[in-house]
Protein backbone atom coordinates (compact mmCIF):
# COMPACT_ATOMS: atom_id res chain seq x y z
CA UNK A 1 0.00 0.00 0.00
CA UNK A 2 0.96 3.63 -0.54
CA UNK A 3 2.76 4.97 2.14
CA UNK A 4 -0.23 7.98 1.83
CA UNK A 5 -3.22 5.84 2.28
CA UNK A 6 -1.12 3.77 4.72
CA UNK A 7 -0.74 6.17 7.01
CA UNK A 8 -4.40 7.71 6.31
CA UNK A 9 -5.54 4.58 7.73
CA UNK A 10 -3.69 4.31 10.70
CA UNK A 11 -4.57 7.86 11.92
CA UNK A 12 -8.29 7.22 11.17
CA UNK A 13 -8.37 3.76 13.02
CA UNK A 14 -6.58 5.70 16.20
CA UNK A 15 -9.05 8.53 15.74
CA UNK A 16 -12.17 6.80 14.53
CA UNK A 17 -14.59 9.48 12.54
CA UNK A 18 -12.06 12.07 12.07
CA UNK A 19 -11.25 13.47 9.00
CA UNK A 20 -7.96 12.49 7.39
CA UNK A 21 -5.97 14.38 4.39
CA UNK A 22 -2.92 13.32 4.03
CA UNK A 23 -0.55 15.48 0.99
CA UNK A 24 2.20 13.73 -0.17
CA UNK A 25 5.07 16.77 0.13
CA UNK A 26 7.87 14.89 -1.87
CA UNK A 27 9.16 11.61 -2.84
CA UNK A 28 6.01 9.53 -1.04
CA UNK A 29 8.02 9.83 2.13
CA UNK A 30 7.52 13.97 3.32
CA UNK A 31 4.30 13.85 4.07
CA UNK A 32 1.66 16.24 5.49
CA UNK A 33 -1.69 16.04 7.06
CA UNK A 34 -4.10 17.50 8.42
CA UNK A 35 -6.82 15.81 10.63
CA UNK A 36 -10.29 17.37 11.95
CA UNK A 37 -11.38 15.09 14.92
CA UNK A 38 -13.70 15.56 18.21
CA UNK A 39 -10.99 13.85 19.87
CA UNK A 40 -9.22 16.82 19.77
CA UNK A 41 -11.21 18.97 22.15
CA UNK A 42 -10.17 20.33 25.25
CA UNK A 43 -6.37 19.22 24.46
CA UNK A 44 -3.41 21.23 23.46
CA UNK A 45 -1.68 21.52 20.40
CA UNK A 46 1.05 19.37 21.54
CA UNK A 47 -1.24 16.47 22.72
CA UNK A 48 -3.59 16.57 19.84
CA UNK A 49 -0.06 15.77 17.92
CA UNK A 50 0.74 13.75 20.18
CA UNK A 51 -2.24 11.50 19.37
CA UNK A 52 -1.44 12.02 15.26
CA UNK A 53 2.18 10.77 15.35
CA UNK A 54 2.06 8.10 17.58
CA UNK A 55 -0.89 6.50 15.33
CA UNK A 56 1.94 6.67 12.46
CA UNK A 57 4.71 5.27 15.29
CA UNK A 58 5.60 2.57 13.41
CA UNK A 59 6.55 4.06 10.06
CA UNK A 60 8.11 7.03 11.65
CA UNK A 61 10.41 4.89 13.90
CA UNK A 62 11.62 2.74 10.99
CA UNK A 63 12.04 5.88 8.87
CA UNK A 64 9.92 4.53 6.04
CA UNK A 65 8.15 7.72 7.01
CA UNK A 66 10.55 10.07 6.89
CA UNK A 67 8.95 13.11 7.67
CA UNK A 68 5.19 14.44 8.30
CA UNK A 69 4.08 17.94 9.28
CA UNK A 70 1.00 17.91 10.79
CA UNK A 71 -2.20 19.88 11.23
CA UNK A 72 -5.05 19.15 13.64
CA UNK A 73 -8.51 21.32 14.28
CA UNK A 74 -11.23 20.44 16.24
CA UNK A 75 -14.39 19.93 14.28
CA UNK A 76 -16.38 23.27 13.67
CA UNK B 1 27.56 4.95 37.92
CA UNK B 2 27.24 5.89 34.47
CA UNK B 3 24.36 7.76 33.87
CA UNK B 4 21.36 6.60 31.38
CA UNK B 5 21.16 7.89 27.81
CA UNK B 6 17.88 8.79 29.30
CA UNK B 7 19.29 10.28 32.16
CA UNK B 8 21.70 12.62 30.51
CA UNK B 9 18.97 13.96 27.81
CA UNK B 10 17.04 15.00 31.05
CA UNK B 11 19.73 16.42 32.43
CA UNK B 12 20.40 18.41 29.34
CA UNK B 13 16.42 19.56 29.34
CA UNK B 14 16.95 20.82 32.89
CA UNK B 15 19.92 22.59 32.66
CA UNK B 16 19.60 24.40 29.51
CA UNK B 17 16.56 26.82 29.02
CA UNK B 18 16.33 26.51 26.00
CA UNK B 19 17.41 23.55 24.20
CA UNK B 20 17.37 21.98 19.96
CA UNK B 21 17.11 18.17 19.68
CA UNK B 22 17.48 18.33 15.66
CA UNK B 23 18.96 16.17 12.87
CA UNK B 24 22.47 18.40 12.19
CA UNK B 25 23.70 21.32 13.75
CA UNK B 26 22.49 24.75 13.59
CA UNK B 27 24.69 25.86 10.86
CA UNK B 28 24.32 22.59 8.91
CA UNK B 29 20.32 20.95 9.51
CA UNK B 30 20.52 17.67 8.21
CA UNK B 31 16.69 17.47 7.80
CA UNK B 32 14.32 20.32 6.18
CA UNK B 33 12.03 20.36 9.98
CA UNK B 34 15.16 20.78 12.15
CA UNK B 35 16.13 23.69 9.59
CA UNK B 36 12.76 25.25 10.05
CA UNK B 37 12.66 25.47 13.69
CA UNK B 38 16.37 26.75 13.52
CA UNK B 39 14.94 29.00 11.42
CA UNK B 40 11.75 30.11 13.62
CA UNK B 41 14.04 30.23 16.99
CA UNK B 42 17.36 31.90 15.28
CA UNK B 43 15.78 35.50 15.18
CA UNK B 44 15.32 36.22 18.33
CA UNK B 45 19.01 36.27 19.23
CA UNK B 46 18.36 33.83 22.79
CA UNK B 47 21.19 31.71 23.71
CA UNK B 48 20.26 27.93 23.09
CA UNK B 49 21.79 24.60 23.10
CA UNK B 50 21.55 22.29 20.17
CA UNK B 51 22.18 18.99 20.17
CA UNK B 52 22.62 16.40 17.02
CA UNK B 53 20.52 13.61 17.38
CA UNK B 54 21.92 11.78 14.00
CA UNK B 55 25.12 9.57 15.99
CA UNK B 56 22.85 8.06 18.17
CA UNK B 57 19.05 8.24 16.67
CA UNK B 58 17.18 5.58 17.59
CA UNK B 59 18.52 5.36 21.45
CA UNK B 60 17.59 9.37 22.02
CA UNK B 61 14.00 8.22 20.09
CA UNK B 62 13.57 5.93 22.89
CA UNK B 63 14.83 8.84 25.69
CA UNK B 64 12.54 11.27 24.82
CA UNK B 65 9.61 9.10 23.58
CA UNK B 66 10.07 7.61 27.45
CA UNK B 67 10.43 11.72 28.77
CA UNK B 68 8.46 13.70 26.67
CA UNK B 69 6.32 11.26 24.83
CA UNK B 70 7.26 12.41 21.78
CA UNK B 71 9.74 10.29 18.98
CA UNK B 72 10.50 12.33 15.73
CA UNK B 73 13.12 15.48 15.52
CA UNK B 74 13.37 18.16 15.80
CA UNK B 75 12.04 18.66 19.75
CA UNK B 76 12.05 22.22 20.86
CA UNK B 77 12.25 22.32 24.74
CA UNK B 78 12.02 25.79 26.79
CA UNK B 79 12.52 25.88 30.58
CA UNK B 80 12.52 22.09 30.75
CA UNK B 81 9.04 21.80 28.86
CA UNK B 82 8.61 19.94 25.02
CA UNK B 83 7.16 22.47 23.32
CA UNK B 84 6.71 20.81 20.14
CA UNK B 85 8.37 20.14 16.99
CA UNK B 86 8.66 22.09 13.72
CA UNK B 87 4.90 22.49 13.13
CA UNK B 88 3.88 23.40 16.92
CA UNK B 89 7.28 25.92 17.03
CA UNK B 90 6.06 27.48 13.73
CA UNK B 91 2.54 28.33 14.99
CA UNK B 92 3.62 29.34 18.21
CA UNK B 93 6.20 31.67 16.41
CA UNK B 94 3.78 33.64 13.83
CA UNK B 95 1.39 33.85 16.72
CA UNK B 96 3.85 35.39 19.40
CA UNK B 97 3.42 32.50 21.86
CA UNK B 98 7.03 31.53 20.64
CA UNK B 99 8.71 34.96 21.92
CA UNK B 100 6.64 34.94 24.97
CA UNK B 101 7.82 31.50 26.08
CA UNK B 102 11.29 32.77 24.87
CA UNK B 103 10.94 36.01 26.44
CA UNK B 104 11.95 37.66 23.88
CA UNK B 105 11.25 40.48 21.55
CA UNK B 106 9.22 38.75 18.53
CA UNK B 107 12.17 39.60 15.60
CA UNK B 108 11.06 42.49 13.05
CA UNK B 109 10.28 41.35 10.59
CA UNK B 110 8.90 38.43 11.79
CA UNK B 111 11.08 35.21 11.95
CA UNK B 112 11.06 33.86 8.41
CA UNK B 113 11.68 30.47 7.73
CA UNK B 114 13.87 30.82 4.85
CA UNK B 115 17.80 29.42 5.32
CA UNK B 116 19.98 32.93 4.54
CA UNK B 117 18.11 34.47 7.52
CA UNK B 118 20.84 31.64 9.18
CA UNK B 119 23.95 33.56 10.55
CA UNK B 120 26.68 30.45 11.14
CA UNK B 121 28.38 32.50 13.15
CA UNK B 122 26.12 34.32 15.39
CA UNK B 123 28.08 34.90 18.83
CA UNK B 124 24.76 34.58 20.67
CA UNK B 125 24.81 30.47 20.38
CA UNK B 126 25.92 28.47 22.75
CA UNK B 127 28.32 25.20 20.59
CA UNK B 128 26.40 22.19 19.51
CA UNK B 129 26.13 19.41 22.11
CA UNK B 130 27.10 16.32 21.29
CA UNK B 131 26.30 12.70 23.42
CA UNK B 132 28.31 9.86 22.02
CA UNK B 133 27.02 6.42 21.41
CA UNK B 134 27.22 4.42 24.10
Amino acid sequence: MALVEDVKTLIEGALPGAKVDVFDEGGGNHLRVDVTASQFEGLSRIDQHRLVKNAVRERSDTGELHSLSVKTSVPE
Amino acid sequence: MEPTLKQRVKQLIAENRVLLLMKGTPEAPACGNSMRAVAAIEPYGVEYAALDVLPALEPLREATGEIADWRTFPQLYINGELVGGADIVEEMNESGELAELLGAEQPEPPAMSAKEELKADDPQQSPPIQIERS
